[in-house]
C-alpha cells in the first residue's frame, strides 16, 4: 500500500506510533524478532502484576506453556494442543471456589462476579456466533441482535405466563402444574430456540445474501431494526398479544432437571439453590465449550474451509466450485442458530425480555467484541465478548471509581463510561489492529505482509 | 461487469424462474406504493402536499450529513460511525457560537441574524472539519493497513468518545434552541403552513451539494480524491499524496457535518447529545440507498427517507402509522436493495452486483 | 544471548515481579463498612454515611443514572441523602448507610434489564441490605422484584418513587396474564408504591378532560412502558366518559420532525392531544411541532412524565402555553409542614431551584422505607411486612395510606397548567373509584 514513502512531520510518529511499530517489526530477522516478542510479553506482564498478581500469574503460566510446547519430546507432543485450552478450562471451572479470594484488580476493580461472569459468558457466545458470519466467512453483519431477539423471545414465549389461554407443561420445573400459559424445559427451548432463529437467519439470508459487502451489512442492519419495533409493537398484532409490547415478558421458567436430575445430584430448580449464581455459571461454561467445540469443528470441516474461501476472494471460491449462496447461508444459519441459543439462555437467566434490550448498540457490541477479541480466531473471539461484556457489566464503573480513588477526584462515573469505553476500544485496536487473539493466518500477513489485501476488500 | 461467479449464479437462478420473476415482484410492489400514494393524494390534497414538504426539508437535512458519510466512503470504503457525532457536536457549537455568544434570538434584526448566522457556520465548519481531520489522523490512519474492519471499531469507539463529550457539554435532555429563523407562513394549503424556516434550510441544501458535486467533479483536488478512491496505489505512483488527499476529504467531510450541525439545530430548534447517533444511522443508510460513494444519490437516498418518514405518519388512508416508521424505511430500503443491488444511482460493480 | 538465557530472564524477571505483586496486593480489598458489607462497586456508589459508629443496614437505591433520564434520577438519590442526613443516619434504634446503584449500563444508554437482573441478585445475595428504593422504569421492576421476593431470610421490602405500570400490584385492563401475583412467588407483599399508578392519573386526565369540554381526543404514547400504560388507562377512561378518541399512536422518541404526524391529527379533527410519555422522549420538540402545526386551539394534556415542568418550558419554549400537566398527589401550596420544608431545604440545597416532583417522591420513599425498618424486628421479613403497613401524615408528598397490594391511596391528581413560562395549579381532581377500574 501507499502509506510509506512521504516525508512524515516530526508529530506523525506519535500518531502513527503502532503503525511504525509493525514496520519494524516487519524488517527484523528471526532472532531479534523472538527476542523483541520477550521484551514485549515482559511488559505486558509488569502491566498484568500492578493490575493483580492472579491475572499475571495465569497470562505467565500460558507464556510459559506456549514456549515450552514445541520442546515436548515425541511421544507426549500429540497432547499439546490440549494443553492450553485444559488450563483455561480448569481455571474456568473452578472460578466460583476461588473468585472471592481473588481481592480486587487495580483500576479495573473486582474480578468479575459471577453474575457478570454469566453475562461475559453469553456474549462470548453470541461473539462466536457472529465470528462464523463475520470472521468465517467474511459477511458485515451489523443486525446480529434480531437473532439474539428471536432466542429471547423464544423462551419467553413457551416458559412463562404470556399465553395464558393455553395450558401446556412440559418439563418445566418449579411451575405448578395449573399455571397458565406454555411452560416448557428450558434445556429443550434451547435447542428449538437455536432452530427457530435458524430459520428466520435462511429466510433473512436468501433474499439477501447475494448482496455483496457494506450493501449486505445495511440490510442486516434493517433486520436489526425491524425485528424489535416488531416486539414493541407486538402487544397489539391485529387483536393478538404476542409479545406483550413494551411491558416485556417476565417471569420466565428458571431452568433445572426436575426431580429425576435431582436423583443424578443435578440441581433440580435453579432458583431453589442457594449457589444459585454458580450453577448458572456452570451452564453458561457448559454452552460456550460446546459453542467453542462446534465452531472448531466447522471451522476445519469443508464448509469451513468455504466460508475461508469466500471471505478471501469470493470470485475466486465461486470458480473452484464453492456454491456461494448455499455457503453463505449456511454461515447465517449456524450464527443464527447460536445467537438464538445464547438468546434464550440470556432470557432464562434474566428471567425477562424486553423489546428495549436489543437495539443497533448491542449489535455494534457484539461486532466490536469479535474484531477486537481477533476476527476469525475463536479464542480471540471468546476473548473480547468476555471483557468487553466485563467492562460493560462492571468494569467501566470499577475503573471510574479507581480514577477517583487514586487521583483524590470525584467526578461522576456514568456520565463518563461511554467515553472510557470508546477511548478503551479505540486505543485496543490502534495497539492491536488484528485483534487481542488474531488468527495466526491474519497475524502473519499483518506482520510480514504476505498479504496486503485488506480483509473484505474486493478486487476492483 | 458479470464475473464467473455471478454468471454462474444467475444461470442458477435463472433455472429456477426466478430472474424473470424477481423484477416483476419488484414493479408490482412500485405500482402498489404509487397508487397507495395516488389514493391519498386524492382524498387529502392539501395534507399530501404539506406532508410531502415536510417530508422533502426533513430529507434535505439528512441529504447533508449523509453527503459526508458518502465522501468518506468513497475514498476509504469506511463506514465513519462517528460522523453523525461530529455533526451533533456541529449543533453544540452553533449552539455555543451562536446563541450563547453572539446572543442571536427571535428578537434579532436581520442584518444581524445573517452575519450572525454566517459567523456560526464558519465557527462550526472549521471546528467538526478539523475534528473530523484530527479523527482520521488519530484513530483511522494508523489503521490503514489493518484489515478493513478495524477502523470500523476504533470508529464506533470514537462515536462513544464524541457522544460522551456531548453528554458533558450539552447534559442528558434535549436542549432548546431559539428561534433565530423567520417563521412566518410561506404559502399555506388547505390551513396547511409551510414556514419560512423550512424552506430557508431546505434551500440551503442545494447549494452545498452543488459545490461539492463541483469540488469532486471539476478541480485538481477532487481529481486526485477520485484517483485515490479508485486506487490508492497507483495514485501514489501518480504523485499524489495520498495521506493528504485523504485528511482533505475528511476536512471537506467534517466541514460538511458542521453546516448540517447548524442547518439541523435552526430547523429543529431542538438538539441532543445522541442525535448524532440516530441521524447517523439514517444518513449512513441514505447513502448506501443511493448508491456507495455517489453524491447526488446519497442525497437522493436522504430525500426519500424523509419522504417515507412523513409520509407515513402524517397520511390519514391506511398508513400504517407511526408506530411502524422505522420497520417501513427498513422494509423499503431492503426491497429496494433486493431488487437493485447497486442502489438507486449507484453503478453495477461486482461489489454491488 | 541464546534462547535459553533470555528465557531464564523472561522467568526470574516474572519471579521477581510476582514477589513484588504479593507484597503490594491488588489494591482495594477490605470494603466492608463496619457491620455491613457494601455492594459492589460496579453498580453501586460508595456507602453514604456519616452517622456515628457503623451502619447497622444498608438501603439501596435502584435508578438509571446514564442517558436522558440522568436530570431526574440524579436529583432523586440527592433527596434518598437529604432524608437519610435529616434522620441523622438512624431508623429508631437501628443506624442505616445508603448506596445508590445504577440499572443502566453505557451500551444501552438506559436502563438494562441484565443490570437490573444482577443488581437484584446483589441485593437478595447481601445480608446488609434490608430496603431497596426503586426503580424508576416499571419494566426494570418488573425484574426486581420476584428476585427481592424470593430472597433468603424473607422478602426485602421495595418502594417505589416512580413505578406507575399498574400490573405490578394489581390486575385490571391493561395489564398481561398472571399479573400481579407472578412477581410475588412466596406469596408475601413485599413492594409498595407511593406514586399512583397509571389507571388514577389517567382516569384523572380524563375528568379534566371532560371538565374542558373537550370532544374528541388523538391519544400519543412514546411506546415505553410507562406512556403506553398512562396512555391506555387515559384512553379506557375517557371512552368510559363519553369522550371520542380520534386516533392512538406512538411518536418515536429519537425522530427530528413530528410535523407529519401532526398533520395526521389535525385531519383527523381532534380538538386535543393528550401526550402520554416522558418529556426526554424528545417530549419538549413533539410539543413544539404539535402547537405549530395545530395552532393554539387545540388543547394539548400531558401526564406527570412531562416534569419538571421547567424541562418542559424548556424544551419547548412558548409552544409550552397552555399545556396541562397531571402530577399525582397535592400542589406544593397544598401540602403540609413537612412538604412545604423540603421544597424549601431540599431546594436550598440543589442550587434554589423547585424540586423534581420525583425527587418528592424520592424522599418520601426514603422516610416510608426508614419508618418501616424502624418499626421491624429487624429482620428483613419484617421490614417487608412492616412497609405494606405503611401510614404516613403530612409527610414529604401529603398523607396517605398503603393498603395490602401496595398501592396509596393518595387518590388527589393535581392539573398544572402553563402561564408565561410558569406552572400554575389549575384543579385538584380525585377520581371516583368507579372510573378506575379494579382499582385498589
Amino acid at each position: 500500500m501507499a502509506s510509506a514513502e512521504y516525508r512524515r512531520p516530526w508529530f506523525h510518529r506519535y500518531t502513527g506510533l503502532p503503525g511504525e511499530l509493525r514496520r519494524r517489526w516487519r524488517g527484523m530477522d528471526d532472532r531479534k524478532r523472538f527476542q523483541a516478542g520477550i521484551v514485549l510479553r515482559v511488559l505486558l506482564l509488569a502491566v498484568l502484576i500492578v493490575i493483580g498478581w492472579p491475572l499475571a500469574l495465569l497470562v505467565a503460566i500460558l507464556f510459559a506453556v506456549k514456549y515450552l510446547l514445541p520442546r515436548v519430546p515425541e511421544p507426549w507432543s500429540r497432547f499439546n494442543r490440549f494443553v492450553t485450552p485444559g488450563i483455561i478450562l480448569l481455571v474456568a471451572v473452578t472460578y466460583p471456589f476461588f473468585v472471592e479470594g481473588l481481592g480486587s484488580m487495580r483500576l479495573l476493580g473486582d474480578y468479575p462476579g459471577l453474575d457478570t461472569a454469566v453475562i461475559m459468558g453469553v456474549y462470548a457466545m453470541m461473539a462466536v456466533g457472529l465470528n462464523i458470519v463475520v470472521g468465517y466467512a467474511g459477511l458485515l453483519d451489523l443486525g446480529y441482535v434480531a437473532f439474539y431477539a428471536m432466542g429471547a423471545y423464544t423462551a419467553a414465549w413457551f416458559a412463562s405466563v404470556q399465553f395464558a389461554h393455553r395450558n401446556v407443561h412440559f418439563g418445566a420445573v418449579g411451575v405448578g402444574s395449573n399455571t397458565p400459559g406454555i411452560h416448557i424445559s428450558i434445556w429443550l427451548l434451547l435447542i428449538v430456540a437455536g432452530i427457530f432463529t435458524l430459520v428466520i437467519g435462511v429466510l433473512i439470508g436468501l433474499p439477501t445474501l447475494r448482496l455483496r459487502g457494506d450493501y449486505l451489512a445495511i440490510v442486516t442492519l434493517g433486520f436489526g431494526e425491524i425485528l424489535p419495533q416488531v416486539a414493541r409493537n407486538g402487544d397489539n398484532l391485529g387483536g393478538f398479544n404476542l409479545t406483550n409490547g413494551p411491558n416485556g415478558i417476565t417471569p420466565i421458567d428458571a431452568p433445572g432437571f426436575g426431580s429425576v436430575g435431582g436423583k443424578i445430584g443435578l440441581p433440580e430448580n435453579y432458583l431453589a439453590v442457594s449457589n444459585r449464581n454458580e450453577i448458572y455459571f456452570w451452564t453458561v461454561l457448559v454452552l460456550v465449550i460446546l459453542t467453542i467445540f462446534v465452531s472448531l469443528r466447522l471451522r476445519d470441516s469443508r464448509l469451513g474451509r468455504a466460508w475461508i474461501a469466500i471471505r478471501e476472494d469470493e470470485t475466486a471460491a465461486a470458480a473452484m466450485g464453492v456454491p456461494l449462496m448455499r455457503t453463505k447461508t449456511w454461515a447465517y444459519a449456524t450464527g443464527a442458530f447460536i445467537g438464538g441459543v445464547a438468546g434464550a439462555y440470556f432470557a432464562a437467566f434474566k428471567s425477562s425480555t424486553f423489546p428495549g434490550d436489543f437495539s443497533f448498540n448491542i449489535s455494534a457490541f457484539i461486532l466490536s467484541m469479535v474484531i477486537l477479541g481477533g476476527m476469525g480466531n475463536v479464542w480471540g473471539v471468546v476473548f473480547g465478548g468476555a471483557f468487553l461484556a466485563f467492562l460493560n457489566q462492571q468494569g467501566l464503573s470499577d475503573i471510574g471509581h479507581s480514577i477517583n480513588q487514586t487521583f483524590g477526584t470525584s467526578f461522576d462515573v456514568p456520565k463518563y463510561q461511554f467515553g472510557i469505553y470508546g477511548l478503551i476500544i479505540v486505543a485496543v485496536m490502534l495497539i492491536r489492529p488484528e485483534g487481542l487473539i488474531p488468527s495466526s493466518r491474519r497475524q502473519r500477513e499483518l506482520h510480514e505482509g504476505v498479504a496486503d489485501t485488506p480483509l473484505y476488500d474486493v478486487q476492483k | 461487469m458479470a464475473t464467473d461467479a455471478s454468471r454462474q449464479q444467475t444461470a442458477r437462478l435463472r433455472s429456477l424462474g426466478a430472474v424473470g420473476v424477481v423484477p416483476w415482484i419488484g414493479r408490482l410492489l412500485v405500482l402498489l406504493l404509487l397508487a397507495w400514494l395516488a389514493v391519498n393524494l386524492y382524498k387529502t390534497p392539501s395534507d399530501f402536499v404539506a406532508v410531502g414538504l415536510e417530508g422533502l426539508t426533513l430529507g434535505l437535512v439528512y441529504g447533508l450529513i449523509a453527503l459526508g458519510y458518502s465522501l468518506v466512503y468513497g475514498i476509504l470504503e469506511l463506514i465513519n460511525f462517528a460522523h453523525g457525532d461530529v455533526f451533533m457536536l456541529g449543533s453544540w457549537i452553533s449552539l455555543a457560537v451562536g446563541a450563547h455568544t453572539l446572543n442571536l434570538g427571535a428578537d434579532s434584526s436581520g442584518l444581524a441574524v445573517i452575519g450572525g448566522l454566517v459567523l456560526t457556520l464558519l465557527a462550526a465548519a472549521a471546528f467538526c472539519g478539523v475534528l473530523n481531520v484530527t479523527i482520521e489522523r488519530v484513530a483511522y490512519r494508523p489503521l490503514r493497513n489493518a484489515p478493513r474492519l478495524a477502523p470500523l471499531i476504533t470508529a464506533i469507539g470514537m462515536s462513544f468518545i464524541l457522544q460522551d463529550v456531548g453528554l458533558n457539554r450539552l447534559g442528558p435532555a434535549p436542549v432548546s434552541i431559539p428561534n433565530i429563523l423567520p417563521r412566518g407562513t410561506v404559502f399555506s394549503i388547505g390551513g396547511n403552513i409551510y414556514r419560512w424556516d423550512s424552506l430557508i434550510v431546505a434551500v440551503s441544501t442545494v447549494p452545498v451539494l452543488l459545490l461539492l458535486v463541483w469540488l469532486v467533479q471539476r478541480t485538481r483536488q477532487g481529481r486526485a480524491m477520485r484517483a485515490v478512491a479508485q486506487d490508492q496505489e497507483a495514485a501514489a505512483m501518480m504523485g499524489i499524496n495520498v495521506n493528504r488527499i485523504i485528511s482533505f476529504t475528511f476536512l471537506i467531510a467534517g466541514a460538511l457535518a458542521g453546516v448540517a450541525g447548524l442547518l439541523y439545530a435552526l430547523y429543529s430548534t431542538n438538539i441532543q447529545f445522541d442525535q448524532g447517533f440516530t441521524l447517523g444511522l439514517i444518513a449512513f443508510t441514505a447513502a448506501v440507498l443511493g448508491g456507495i460513494g455517489n453524491l447526488p444519490g446519497a442525497v437522493l437516498g436522504a430525500v426519500i427517507i424523509g419522504l417515507i418518514q412523513q409520509f407515513n405518519e402524517g397520511l390519514s388512508w391506511h398508513a400504517p402509522g407511526s408506530d411502524w416508521t422505522q420497520s417501513i424505511v427498513f422494509a423499503i430500503l431492503i426491497l429496494i436493495l433486493v431488487f437493485r443491488p447497486e442502489g438507486l444511482l449507484g453503478e453495477r460493480t461486482p461489489e454491488g452486483g | 544471548m541464546s534462547k535459553k538465557h533470555s528465557l531464564a530472564a523472561l522467568v526470574g524477571i516474572t519471579a521477581a515481579l510476582a514477589l513484588l505483586a504479593a507484597g503490594c496486593g491488588g489494591g482495594g480489598g477490605g470494603k466492608s463498612g463496619g457491620n455491613v458489607s457494601a455492594l459492589p462497586a460496579s453498580s453501586c456508589s460508595d456507602i453514604f454515611y456519616e452517622g456515628g459508629g457503623d451502619p447497622d443496614y444498608l438501603i439501596a437505591s435502584d435508578l438509571p443514572l446514564q442517558g436522558s433520564g440522568r436530570t431526574q434520577t440524579v436529583q432523586m438519590t440527592e433527596a434518598v441523602k437529604f432524608v437519610l442526613k435529616q434522620h441523622n443516619f438512624k431508623a429508631g434504634k437501628y443506624k442505616v448507610g445508603y448506596q445508590s446503584c445504577d440499572d443502566a449500563t453505557a451500551q444501552a444508554g438506559k436502563w438494562d434489564s441484565a443490570k437490573c437482573s444482577s443488581n437484584a441478585n446483589a441485593y437478595a445475595g447481601n445480608k446488609s441490605v434490608v430496603g431497596v428504593i426503586g426503580t424508576f422504569n416499571s419494566g426494570c421492576a418488573e425484574i426486581i422484584i420476584p428476585v427481592l421476593n424470593r430472597a433468603a431470610d424473607g422478602p426485602v421490602a421495595m418502594v417505589s418513587p416512580a413505578n406507575t405500570y399498574v400490573g405490578l400490584t394489581h390486575g385490571g385492563p391493561g395489564t398481561a396474564a398472571g399479573e400481579p401475583d407472578k412477581y410475588y412467588p412466596t406469596g408475601q407483599r413485599n413492594y409498595i408504591r407511593i406514586v399512583a399508578a397509571d389507571d388514577f392519573q389517567g382516569a384523572a386526565d380524563a375528568i379534566n378532560a371532560k371538565n374542558l369540554g373537550l370532544k374528541k381526543v388523538y391519544i400519543l404514547n412514546d411506546k415505553e412502558a410507562y406512556g403506553l400504560g398512562v396512555a391506555t388507562d387515559f384512553k379506557n377512561s375517557v371512552t368510559q366518559l363519553g369522550l371520542s378518541v380520534a386516533g392512538f399512536g406512538a411518536w418515536n422518541g429519537k425522530a427530528s420532525s413530528y410535523t407529519g404526524l401532526a398533520t395526521k391529527i389535525k385531519q383527523s379533527g381532534a380538538d386535543s392531544v393528550f401526550v402520554g410519555g416522558l418529556v426526554c422522549e424528545n417530549g419538549g420538540k413533539l410539543i413544539k411541532d404539535l402547537r405549530s402545526v395545530l395552532g393554539d386551539s387545540v388543547t394539548l394534556l400531558a401526564p406527570d412524565g412531562f416534569t419538571p415542568i421547567s424541562a418542559v418550558v424548556d424544551g419547548a419554549g412558548k409552544a409550552a402555553e397552555g399545556l396541562y400537566v397531571s402530577v399525582a398527589g397535592q400542589p406544593n401550596e397544598n401540602l403540609g409542614v413537612t412538604g412545604k420544608k423540603f421544597v424549601k431545604d431540599f431546594g436550598a440545597q440543589i442550587g434554589g431551584e423547585k424540586p423534581d416532583p420525583y425527587a418528592a417522591y424520592a424522599g418520601q420513599s426514603a422516610e416510608v422505607l426508614l419508618k418501616a425498618i424502624e418499626t421491624s424486628d429487624g429482620s428483613r421479613k419484617s421490614v417487608a411486612t412492616q412497609l405494606l403497613q405503611t401510614k404516613v401524615t403530612d409527610g414529604i408528598i401529603g398523607t396517605f395510606t398503603i393498603n395490602e397490594k401496595g398501592d396509596t391511596d393518595a387518590n388527589p391528581v393535581t392539573q398544572y397548567l402553563i402561564k408565561n413560562g410558569k406552572q400554575t395549579t389549575f384543579k385538584v381532581i380525585t377520581p371516583p373509584t368507579s372510573l378506575v377500574k379494579g382499582g385498589a
